[in-house]
């Protein structure tokens, strides 16, 4: 399996009436959402709430999304015209008005602006949960260390990741799992205090 | 459990054991928090910059106001329509195949070839005078009587008129 056939057996469940696979969907790609949407929205505040209606729509369509595109793509260009949609009704202008596309607004780098329109309390817990992820990682073994960059920064497949260390895939997943859960343990007490903080 | 829920999120489960997963995971709230803490990682990794409150339970909120959808499978849909069509092609692919060598055949080559059969003629035997008395001692035994399965039982007897005359009787003497 890829990871677009995961995204579609969670789409055919929802589609079967599980709302709780939507929910996964929601963990694993409200981020991307809401970086593509801070492209259109700048106010931090808006372009939540416009990320939280793409999702909605997203869900409602959901029934006639047949998978002939990644579900990405398509949660995407729904972000982007729930975006339009908002700037229009309150007469605003979308700052990249035609030339642009899902794909493009996935790889676009523009790290100042999400910065800029965040409030201090989110900017503190933002560098917080950074900083958790980031000294937790330097604290893993290197074979866990690399396991876990090789997976999620270049986006290598566990048998790809096998050849690179030399070692069997049941071993690069327990590695990729083991790194993970240690991160993750580390940043439980953060996520966990700041509930009301909708962290 | 945790360490499936890993390898789902990289797409390296096999399709029916994720969907094993996914239904004993199913409304499960710690394995969710698991799933959303690794993706944040994940996140945090790729993109440090855009890190940003969660949304997903306000979302969740809001989807408790909608309807439960029930929408056709879309991959099974479309994997019954591949295999029709792929079994309609088959199909169509062997009447072909079929109309094609019954054509090769063609009808004209039928009585071309009785026309070009050789009459059948009878075998010439010279019988010799000697098995005539054979072949009646035998007849029985030939296969073209019509009396086949009676001859087994009939014998061939012959006499001569005289022999019928009745000897004893007196006046004769």
């Amino acid at each position: 399996m890829t990871d677009r056939d995961v995204d579609q057996q969670l789409v055919e469940r929802v589609q079967r009436g599980d709302k709780h696979a939507f929910d996964l969907l929601v963990s694993k790609y409200q981020r991307r959402l809401s970086r593509l949407i801070s492209r259109f929205v700048r106010d931090s505040a808006e372009a939540e709430d416009v990320t939280q209606e793409a999702f909605i729509k997203a869900y409602r369509a959901l029934a006639s999304f047949r998978g002939e595109s990644a579900f990405y793509t398509w949660l995407y260009r729904i972000g982007i015209n729930t975006a339009k949609n908002h700037l229009l009704s309150n007469k605003r202008r979308a700052p990249t008005s035609t030339a642009f596309d899902a794909e493009e607004a996935e790889s676009f780098e523009d790290a100042g602006l999400l910065r800029e329109v965040n409030t201090p309390e989110n900017e503190l817990m933002s560098k917080q949960v950074v900083g958790v992820v980031q000294a937790s990682l330097q604290q893993l073994p290197e074979d866990l260390r690399s396991a876990l960059t090789l997976r999620e920064i270049e986006g290598l497949s566990y048998e790809e990741i096998a050849s690179v260390m030399n070692c069997p895939v049941g071993t690069v997943r327990s590695r990729i799992f083991r790194a993970r859960e240690a991160v993750a343990e580390n940043l439980r007490p953060l996520l966990e205090t700041s509930k009301g903080k909708r962290w | 459990m945790k360490q499936k829920i890993s390898a789902l999120m990289d797409g390296e489960l096999f399709e029916d054991e994720s969907e094993v997963l996914l239904d004993q995971i199913k409304g499960n709230q710690s394995v969710r928090k698991n799933w959303a803490a690794y993706h944040l990682i994940g996140d945090v990794l790729r993109q440090p910059e855009h890190i940003h409150c969660d949304l997903s339970a306000k979302v969740r909120e809001l989807m408790q106001d909608e309807p439960v959808l029930f929408a056709p499978r879309g991959r099974a849909i479309r994997e019954k329509t591949r295999a029709f069509a792929l079994s309609a092609a088959a199909s169509l692919a062997a009447i072909g195949v079929v109309s094609w060598m019954s054509l090769q055949i063609g009808p004209e080559s039928v009585p071309r070839m009785a026309m070009q059969s050789n009459p059948i003629h009878p075998a010439k035997a010279e019988i010799l005078p000697k098995s005539n008395d054979y072949l009646m001692a035998h007849q029985e035994f030939s296969p073209s009587t019509d009396m086949s399965g009676g001859a087994y039982y009939i014998r061939t007897v012959s006499y001569r008129t005289d022999d019928i005359q009745p000897r004893n009787n007196p006046g004769n003497k």
